[in-house]
């Protein structure tokens, strides 16, 4: 659905994207993952023709995307991360003036407006856009860029500054909307992905470090944890000068990145040195300890 | 040519609902109200006052006025009207480059130069209605007291007067495509106004100057022919184009 190869873009010295390479498979719920500051919002500006990138290829839909003009933008529903509208229309109104502009037919607008707005819960919504709250602003951003059926929708942190209520709603409207569309959408809350990607892609440093289906990343990423507690908080520091993989989180309390079964050693060594424990715990792989991997690599 | 109407109609929509024409209306009618009013009222105020000039050593025996003191209160008043006008929609773009509003309406296709044409031709239509509303008051007042008769080129005169508001209409239009503020807007387009102004004052370039356009008093007392402005009307109807044609590659080039 859309394709990136090799695309640059610097802002006077400093490289923000430094060679990305992106595909975005058709009706995956795409999370695009990154940092803030890591040039999400840069690389959608891009695809957008918003920005105009320094090197490489962008396609949407198999057609290229060209700066300023870009007939592109008919395949691609688009939300900001803080969408802007013009705050003395209401709801309805704000459609219909989309809809015209992107050349709907009235009918088609009628139709189609109401069943979004039935759809982000705005269907009652009589007021100004002005007296909105920022969740209902995101649902009509929704709405707004759903409105001629796009094959891509692009939203910018749609969660990232809403309360648990307005982002669960978000949620829920972008797994509902995954048979119509292709949903690529960046955010920095991993919960959030876990909750509903199906790939997700991280960037770091101005590239895409690891690209892929969730859970074949999940499945593939080998190194797991265990958290150990030991009684005595002297024989946690004796664990830590044995063992190298192991880290100190709390007074008693260790993490042990396991590689090359470690943690057979490391219970002989418990045993024979009958050093009580309290607990021995396995930890899931995390996209949270996948992240903070990539990020520090 | 649809996504263009659309565009046009959210114009009108926010001129009324930010209450912007209803301000405007009502200065331009209170402006067209006001010119016979001075001038009728000047007779009145100068005897009110009269014992105390004459207390100073000036001394009035009776002052006349007629339809060319109302005309030449509104010649005055006009440079008022247009400044208000500019100064309440110099920031029609850049509203939407500051809040952002413009990033939605383009991600869904609308083309750049639909929004300069869109804002151009409203400002046309406003700046058009009110000015005439302003002059057809004034006209009707003065008919009623006076006479319109002994004005010269009368509709000639108002006609440049029009063209000059609109040449400024313009000039904003392009200083908003290029400026991120309405201040800059406003300092380039009265920078420009104010430097045409300084060319006109030159007598051997006066006549390109569009500045001239604003003397309606000299035509209708008849100190100066019709054709006197021809080049003027000629330079200023290039300008007006001249300006709208770059406003457009210049929106091309912005970065929103």
């Amino acid at each position: 659905m859309l394709q990136i190869t090799n695309l640059k873009k610097r802002f006077g010295d400093k490289e923000v994207i430094s060679g990305l390479n992106l595909a975005v498979p058709e009706h995956s719920i795409f999370g695009f993952i990154g940092k803030n500051g890591a040039g999400k919002t840069t690389t959608m500006k891009m695809v957008l023709g918003l920005l105009k990138p320094d090197e490489g290829e962008i396609t949407v839909a198999g057609e290229k995307v060209l700066y300023g003009q870009t007939v592109t933008n008919r395949h691609i529903g688009y939300l900001p991360d803080v969408p802007e509208y013009y705050s003395f229309m209401t709801a309805p109104e704000y459609l219909t003036f989309c809809g015209e502009i992107t050349g709907m037919n009235k009918n088609e607008i009628i139709e189609r407006r109401r069943e979004l707005l039935e759809l982000v819960g705005l269907g009652d919504e009589k007021h100004r856009i002005k007296g909105f709250s920022r969740g209902m602003k995101q649902r009509l951003g929704i709405a707004q860029a759903l409105l001629n059926r796009p094959k891509l929708l692009i939203c910018d942190e749609p969660t990232s500054a809403l309360d648990p209520v307005g982002r669960k709603e978000i949620l829920d409207i972008l797994l509902k909307v995954r048979e119509q569309t292709t949903v690529l959408f960046s955010t920095h809350i991993l919960s959030d992905v876990e909750r509903i990607c199906t790939d997700i892609a991280f960037l770091n440093d101005g590239v895409i470090s690891m690209q892929g289906k969730l859970s074949d990343i999940k499945a593939g990423y080998r190194t797991e944890e265990y958290w150990l507690e030991t009684e005595k908080e002297r024989d946690a520091q004796v664990l830590i000068n044995t063992f190298e993989d192991c880290r100190q989180i709390e007074n008693n309390k260790l993490v042990l990145r396991e590689k090359d079964n470690t943690i057979y050693d490391v219970l002989n060594y418990v045993t024979n040195n009958r050093i009580p424990l309290l607990k021995l715990e396995r930890k899931e792989p995390s996209l949270e300890s996948l992240f903070m991997e990539v990020v520090e690599r | 040519m649809r996504a263009l109407l659309a565009f046009m109609k959210k114009e009108w929509m926010e001129q009324i609902r930010s209450g912007r024409l209803v301000i405007l209306t009502i200065i331009f009618v209170l402006l067209g109200i006001m010119n016979p009013a001075i001038a009728k009222l000047t007779p009145w105020l100068l005897e009110m006052m009269s014992d105390t000039l004459a207390e100073s050593g000036m001394i009035f025996n009776s002052v006349t006025v007629d339809a060319m003191s109302s005309w030449g209160q509104f010649f005055k008043n006009l440079p008022m009207g247009l400044i208000i006008f500019i100064l309440l929609e110099s920031s029609i773009f850049t509203r939407e480059y500051q809040s952002g509003t413009l990033v939605l309406a383009l991600t869904k296709g609308l083309e750049r130069h639909k929004v300069v044409l869109a804002k151009a031709m409203v400002l046309t239509f406003l700046w058009t209605v009110y000015y005439w509303s302003c002059f057809a008051i004034t006209y009707g007042y003065n008919e009623y007291f006076w006479d319109n008769a002994v004005a010269k080129n009368l509709l000639f005169s108002v006609i440049c007067w029009w063209l000059f508001g609109l040449w400024a209409v313009m000039l904003a239009v392009f200083f908003s495509t290029i400026a991120k503020s309405n201040i800059s807007v406003l300092a380039g387009t009265g920078g420009v106004a104010f430097a045409t102004y300084l060319i006109s004052l030159l007598p051997k370039v006066k006549r390109y100057s569009p500045s001239v356009l604003m003397d309606g008093n000299s035509l209708i007392y008849g100190l100066e022919d019709v054709q006197a402005y021809t080049v003027a009307i000629i330079v200023t109807v290039i300008l007006c184009v001249v300006c709208l044609a770059l406003s457009i590659p210049a929106l091309n080039k912005k970065r929103i």
